[in-house]
């Protein structure tokens, strides 16, 4: 086994332990560190899957600013006091066989498809430098898609601060 | 490295179902969104093993990229409904807002 | 006899007006204010007066004619037409005519004897009905219908013997002779059933042309006998007789002398055809038993009506005995005979005890008045009565030149020739029919001396006086029809107009018989004279030896015991059986409650609960609870994926 490889399994193995105690945590924080740890392994599995412009994003803007957001959130609907936000689960069994259904579907479906490289395509050079032929496709190829993404995420940023801002004065 | 793409879609499968266990059985809304996180992670995990099988082609990097800005959008406009609803019922628990019971 | 003769329309009318007349007084005389129920009686002798003239149109008419018959359907059942049907002979046309006229002169003697008397119409009414019932049975040209009348009859005798339902002996009486009679009339339905199931047909005319089954036609015959038993007491079911003298004297007269203890022998005649040898033996038997305890019996009564009913008893035992002896004519002759002279009898009797109960109401001295040892030495005070009583208590003990005479000698006769040459047994039944008719001779007179001759014990400080003329008539009429007269014109010789009249049978005339029984009879006289003073106290002849008892003691414990037995059997089996019927009945409504509550109400239940169910598990989907949404859209994509990818 080479470095690649160990690597590979490396980081499988942490997001999917992560991804598993993610469901017997009972405290939010911890879940929320959890989750970072998946999103930071996935980042690296992406950098083996020769996705390194995925990968960087999926750190800033995911570890770096989603669950930021999402540990303010916990942080601002824990009650004074400073006591941990500690949870409790429901339907565990419902959701338990639900989840052992899908993951038991999902992974006979895949295991049924050989998903075999395409021998055309395989021949073709990899570009060695992803990410500038990403920027030249954003802007060029995707460059509508890109402009709309931009548009969504101000209506998101100024949606979300309209419907967290207090409204005191509407309530009844 | 010689990592077979199935390695990939199993773990893609798995964060996948956990991810719904956790938005099905936690009494508790900023974990939902964690667990809908854990989804969307799987998917792009996914979009990122396929693109891999077709190396001069970036379209399943670009999907994934797009997918990650939609989940700021998403992450962002859920906290704020969360912490709107928790200013509006002062609680967390997604049960308890039962509104749409008939 | 002529072969055909055609009735006219006067006859059919006559007829009808014979028997509507009684039936009309019976219905009249509950119409009649209670202020004015001296009317009824006056009334009532009218119209029976009415119905006499209108038999003796239909005696006239009908005498010596061939049989007028009358017939039509009365009911039909499963198959069979029951017919009812008169029948008038030369038999029915003469009884018709005694029972009309003898009813006649009773309701005549009545209306003096009953004077007063609290229940008159009542009684007028049952008289009138009696009468009208008796009519019935003589006419009935069919078994069924004169078991009807028959049963008409003894309900009508219950209700005169009853007449005085307030003494409880009289209660007890009309209640015993109603059920003996009811045994015998269970007998008498048994032997109408076998004859029914043999001939298919009651009437009296079509059963003589039946082909005789001898076996069968004994049992029926013997049936029929039964009913015979009861009504004109026969041994073994005489007791009502004696008992029935509580009732007033006049139907004592007309029912227990006259007429319906006589129609037993009537119907005895009539179906004399249905009679077999062995039965006709059976019937000479108990008649000759009867006739010999009545008159045993009758030497040791004190009370003038037991006397009486004992008497009768015994005549009707010699006229069975002459029925049985094959000798219908004789019997017949008898029958008519002594229901004039003993008709008179109980009438003067009767006269003898209201004279002496008016006489005692007056001076209101208390005694026994129907008992010969309180009586004595009447003669000077009731010469008329007195004169009556020994006319008619000659032809009751057969004295030459009395009706009696001719109708004893006539059953003598008949048996003379019945026991044939040589020594049987039927030689003993005439030996007992001689010495009944000797004993007839001592009681009749020994009751007539002690009544009327000797001194004065009770009776000699009232004041008696004869009875009214209303009561006189009847007696006279009835004691002048027992002189020999009327039934034929030889004293001596009883083969009159009348005896060959009502038979086919040749009439066999012995002059020895009548010597004989004549110098008999004078014998018996002079025994009754010196033997005037000797009282037959014996016990046992005052209550028939004590028959009565003996049924008590043999019959009717046992039956009352059986009766006790069924009814706890009845009590315990069936009751139990009822109950346990019942209570399965119970058990399985309680089983089919519990099914329609559990299972057929169930299933409802279950059908509504399995939609409230499937209502609220689908409701549950609706709960308005994220997670819940999420979860069965999952499980809807799961079920999705396996549905169609695997």
């Amino acid at each position: 086994m080479n470095a690649p490889s160990f690597l590979f399994y490396f980081f499988e193995i942490i997001a999917a332990g992560a991804a598993g105690a993610l469901l017997f945590v009972r405290n939010v924080f911890y879940g929320a560190l959890l989750v970072i740890a998946v999103l930071l392994a996935l980042a690296g599995l992406y950098i083996l899957a020769f996705a390194e412009f995925v990968a960087v994003t999926q750190i800033l803007v995911y570890a770096g600013g989603i669950l930021v957001v999402i540990i303010f959130g916990i942080m601002l609907t824990t009650r004074l006091g400073g006591k941990p936000l500690v949870i409790e689960h429901t339907r565990s069994i419902s959701a338990t066989l639900v989840g052992l259904a899908f993951f038991g579907t999902l992974v006979y479906l895949l295991s049924r498809e050989p998903f075999e490289a395409h021998p055309a395509k395989a021949a073709a050079s990899t570009p060695l430098d992803t990410t500038q032929t990403l920027g030249v496709l954003l802007m060029s190829d995707y460059v509508l898609p890109f402009e709309t993404a931009g548009i969504l995420l101000l209506m998101a940023l100024i949606g979300a601060a309209v419907i967290a801002s207090e409204r005191k004065s509407k309530k009844v | 490295m010689n990592v077979p793409v199935h390695h990939f879609l199993y773990l893609g499968a798995f964060l996948f179902s956990a991810g719904l266990v956790v938005v099905i059985s936690k009494r508790n809304t900023i974990m939902v969104l964690l667990g809908l996180e854990l989804m969307l992670n799987a998917s792009n995990l996914n979009l990122v093993a396929f693109n891999r099988l077709h190396p001069g082609n970036l379209q399943g990097q670009m999907f994934a990229i797009f997918v990650i800005v939609v989940a700021v959008c998403e992450a962002a406009v859920g906290l704020a409904i969360v912490l709107r609803i928790y200013q509006e019922y002062q609680t967390s628990v997604p049960d308890d807002v039962n509104e749409l019971n008939l | 006899m002529d072969a055909i003769h055609t009735y006219s329309f006067f006859f059919r009318f006559c007829l009808v007006a014979a028997l509507a007349f009684p039936l009309l007084s019976f219905a009249l005389s509950f119409y009649i204010s209670e202020k004015y129920s001296w009317i009824t009686s006056v009334l009532a002798s009218f119209l029976l007066l009415l119905g006499t003239l209108a038999s003796a149109v239909v005696l006239y008419q009908a005498w010596n004619h061939s049989p007028f018959t009358y017939q039509r359907e009365w009911f039909s059942l499963a198959g069979y037409s029951f017919s009812a049907g008169l029948h008038i002979n030369n038999i029915s046309a003469l009884m018709l005519f005694i029972v009309t006229g003898v009813s006649f002169l009773v309701h005549l003697y009545s209306v003096g004897y009953m004077a007063g008397d609290a229940g008159i119409q009542r009684y007028f009414a049952m008289l009138g009905f009696f009468t009208f019932a008796m009519q019935g049975i003589v006419v009935s040209g069919n078994l069924l219908m004169t078991f009807v009348f028959w049963e008409l009859v003894g309900f009508s005798s219950y209700m005169l013997i009853g007449h005085w339902h307030e003494i409880p002996a009289a209660a007890e009486a009309s209640k015993r002779a109603f059920i003996i009679n009811r045994v015998g009339d269970a007998g008498f339905l048994v032997g109408l059933m076998i004859v029914w199931a043999h001939g298919h047909s009651f009437d009296i005319a079509a059963l003589q042309q039946l082909p005789v089954d001898p076996t069968w036609m004994t049992l029926a015959s013997l049936g029929i006998f039964c009913g015979i038993v009861g009504k004109s007491a026969q041994f073994p079911l005489f007791t009502w007789l004696p008992d029935a003298m509580v009732g007033p004297t006049p139907v004592s007269a007309l029912i227990h002398a006259a007429t319906m203890v006589a129609a037993g022998v009537f119907l005895l005649a009539r179906v004399h055809f249905l009679f077999t040898v062995p039965s006709l033996h059976v019937v000479a038997v108990v008649g000759c038993i009867t006739a010999l305890l009545g008159a045993v019996s009758a030497l040791a009564q004190h009370d003038i009506k037991k006397i009486l009913a004992y008497s009768t008893l015994s005549q009707l035992g010699l006229m069975v005995v002459a029925l049985g002896a094959g000798s219908p004519q004789a019997a017949l002759l008898h029958l008519f005979t002594h229901a004039f002279f003993k008709a008179c009898l109980f009438l003067a009797a009767g006269a003898v005890i209201h004279t002496l109960h008016q006489a005692q109401h007056q001076s209101h001295v208390h005694f026994d008045v129907q008992d010969i040892r309180n009586l004595g030495g009447l003669q000077k005070k009731l010469p008329f009565t007195f004169l009556i009583f020994v006319i008619s208590g000659s032809a009751l003990a057969g004295l030459p030149f009395t009706s009696g005479f001719l109708s004893k000698d006539a059953i003598l006769t008949a048996l003379v020739q019945w026991k044939g040459e040589g020594f049987s047994w039927k030689l003993l039944i005439l030996a007992a029919v001689a010495l009944v008719s000797f004993l007839t001779v001592v009681y009749t007179f020994r009751m007539i001396w002690k009544i009327f001759k000797g001194t004065e014990t009770a009776t000699a400080r009232l004041y008696v006086s004869e009875p009214p003329a209303v009561m006189r008539a009847p007696m006279a009429v009835l004691a002048g029809v027992s002189l020999w007269i009327w039934f034929s014109w030889n004293p001596f010789d009883f083969s009159g107009w009348m005896y060959v009249n009502i038979g086919e049978a040749k009439p066999f005339h012995s002059g020895i018989v009548s010597i004989a029984s004549a110098v008999w009879v004078i014998l018996a006289l002079g025994v009754a004279y010196f033997t005037r003073q000797v009282a037959f106290g014996s016990s046992w002849l005052l209550n028939a030896f004590y028959f009565d008892r003996f049924l008590k003691q043999f019959v009717e414990k046992p039956i009352l015991q059986l009766a006790a037995l069924t009814h706890h059997a009845d009590k315990k089996w069936i009751d139990g059986f009822l109950h346990a019927t019942a209570y399965a009945q119970l058990v399985v409504a309680h089983l089919t409650g519990w099914f329609d509550r559990a299972i057929v109400d169930g299933l409802v239940d279950g059908v509504a609960g399995a939609a409230r169910g499937l209502g609220s598990f689908t409701r549950s989907f609706q709960g308005g609870k994220i997670q819940l949404y999420i979860f069965w859209a999952t499980f809807g994509i799961i079920i999705f994926i396996i549905w169609t990818l695997l």
